[in-house]
């Protein structure tokens, strides 16, 4: 069975964060059920979303990631039982700092995907490829990573005064 | 802005300054504390530095006034270890330190009858730069008493002086904000990238905060390395976020960490902001009372989650 590829000018780069228990299990499940989802998604398993710091998120978006999914179990469904209620406080209060610094929050998803929901599973991830293939790269943190300039830099005026002067 | 000279009447700090070497001595000589930790003299004129005092004779170097600008609450953490080991101890807090006292009872770093709390009526500290006698008003305040509400400390185990009535102040922090929120993404980014951006690390922000006690840092950690450590912007950016969440719901608002900051950036925005967005969220916000969980430690079942698939 071959499906028709499309050729896009920009494959984005998607780092999924996932948890081992549920939305893992349900990705396995896409893939033995042979449904197809878009190739663009890099998958990182964690035993929980509660364990997922938003640092992880950080560095994913400084070495390259254009978007980023975060998915675990569904609130009740956790094995360890509130590992995702904490989670979901944290990154609701992530979500408004990105915001406050200015990362576009289109190109970070949360969602919780199941042991069974392997067709939530190539939903959620289809809908966030096109919607930052729509976006194109992200080229904030890339650029922060590749400035090398020292932080320190003397530029205020008085400085170049004094500079200036000598 | 209108420009008419709002002056704080600084009587107060004189009067406060009698009743705290009072209270001091009375402490130290009772038995009722080991040390009192407060405010003394610098050595430039007008300024102030803590000071850590066990001897009832020394009680008369204590002051208050509004050079006393440092929160000491920090010298109660796991952190300074050498503190505490003088034994029970009376601290002199503000209304801002006292929120702060109470966040760390919150998260059991701190055991209220282990501590002697002395509140003092606060009309206002100096803001950055400014020593000496100076006139306590719209141009030497520190930005956050401009906005303060906490003037008096309650919970303390002894209260002393009484607040002046202080003049309306315009808010310059909340105004600040405003302003940010009404930007677009790309603006708050350049916003903060050119503020980040010259961050030398030097972690000031962090040896003030009395909420930094962690013995071992995120940000100090390299295998794995969770944030860069030099002082580049990629790493900086990493920086200063892992701290705005790792404060966020345990901040006190205290604004030590700008106040420490050499480099001016604007450290306690990032703090207000959080602050609010808890506040909205879930209600939580910084007080008088300790509570057994902040709001990053607890959750509800029916916590929102409209913005999860
Ligand atoms: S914020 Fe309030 S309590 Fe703290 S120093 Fe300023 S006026 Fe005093
Ligand atoms: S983060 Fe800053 S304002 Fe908040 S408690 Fe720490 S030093 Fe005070
Ligand atoms: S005190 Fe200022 S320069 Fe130093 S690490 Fe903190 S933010 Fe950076």
């Amino acid at each position: 069975m071959h499906i028709h590829k499309e050729k896009h000018a920009f494959e984005p780069k998607i780092v999924a964060f996932v948890c081992t228990w549920c939305t893992y299990a349900g990705a396995d499940l896409a893939g033995t059920s042979r449904m197809h989802y878009p190739a663009n998604v890099r998958v990182v398993k964690f035993p929980c979303t509660g364990r997922i710091d938003p640092v992880f998120i950080l560095r994913a978006f400084q070495k390259g990631a254009d978007g980023i999914l975060v998915s675990g179990c569904h609130p009740g469904d956790c094995h360890y039982m509130a590992g995702n209620f904490h989670a979901r406080r944290r990154f609701a209060v992530f979500r408004q700092l990105l915001d406050f610094i200015g990362v576009d929050l289109q190109r970070l998803q949360f969602s919780w995907v199941s042991a069974a929901e392997g067709g939530k599973w190539v939903e959620v991830v289809t809908e966030l490829t096109e919607r930052v293939r729509a976006q194109g790269p992200m080229p904030e943190f890339k650029e922060l990573e590749a400035e090398e300039h020292w932080s320190g830099a003397i530029d205020t005026p008085e400085l170049n005064a004094a500079y200036n002067d000598i | 802005m209108t420009n008419t000279a709002h002056t704080i009447d600084t009587a107060l700090y004189d009067a406060v300054t009698d009743a705290l070497r009072a209270e001091a001595k009375k402490v130290l000589e009772s038995g009722t504390a080991a040390a009192v930790i407060g405010w003394q003299a610098g050595r430039r004129r007008g300024s102030a530095v803590p000071a850590i005092v066990t001897d009832p004779a020394d009680a008369e170097k204590l002051i208050f006034s509004p050079s006393c600008v440092n929160n000491l609450a920090l010298y109660l953490t796991k952190a300074k270890k050498e503190v505490r080991e003088k034994g029970k101890l009376a601290v002199v807090a503000k209304g801002c330190d006292m929120k702060a006292l109470a966040g760390l009872m919150g998260e059991n770093q701190l055991k209220r009858d282990d501590v002697y709390i002395i509140g003092v009526a606060c009309a206002g500290v100096y803001g950055p730069a400014i020593r000496g006698n100076a006139p306590l008003d719209d141009g030497t305040l520190a930005r956050k008493c401009r906005e303060c509400a906490a003037e008096l400390p309650e919970g303390a185990d002894v209260s002393l002086g009484t607040v002046p009535r202080r003049p309306a102040f315009t808010p310059h922090e909340a105004a600040e904000l405003a302003r940010l929120e009404a930007m677009t993404p790309a603006e708050r980014w350049a916003f903060w990238k050119e503020h980040f951006s010259r961050c030398i690390r030097c972690y000031a922000c962090r040896q003030v905060c009395p909420f930094c006690y962690c013995e071992q840092c995120l940000c100090d950690r390299n295998r794995p390395q969770a944030v860069e450590t030099t002082p580049r912007p990629a790493g900086n950016m990493a920086w200063h976020m892992v701290r705005a969440m790792h404060l966020a719901g345990r901040c006190a608002g205290c604004a030590e960490c700008e106040r420490a900051c050499p480099m001016d950036i604007p450290l306690n925005l990032l703090n207000r902001k959080m602050a609010k967005e808890l506040k909205e969220l879930y209600g939580h916000e910084a007080g008088f009372q300790a509570k057994e969980k902040g709001p990053l430690a607890e959750y509800r079942e029916d916590d929102n989650q409209s913005f999860i698939k």
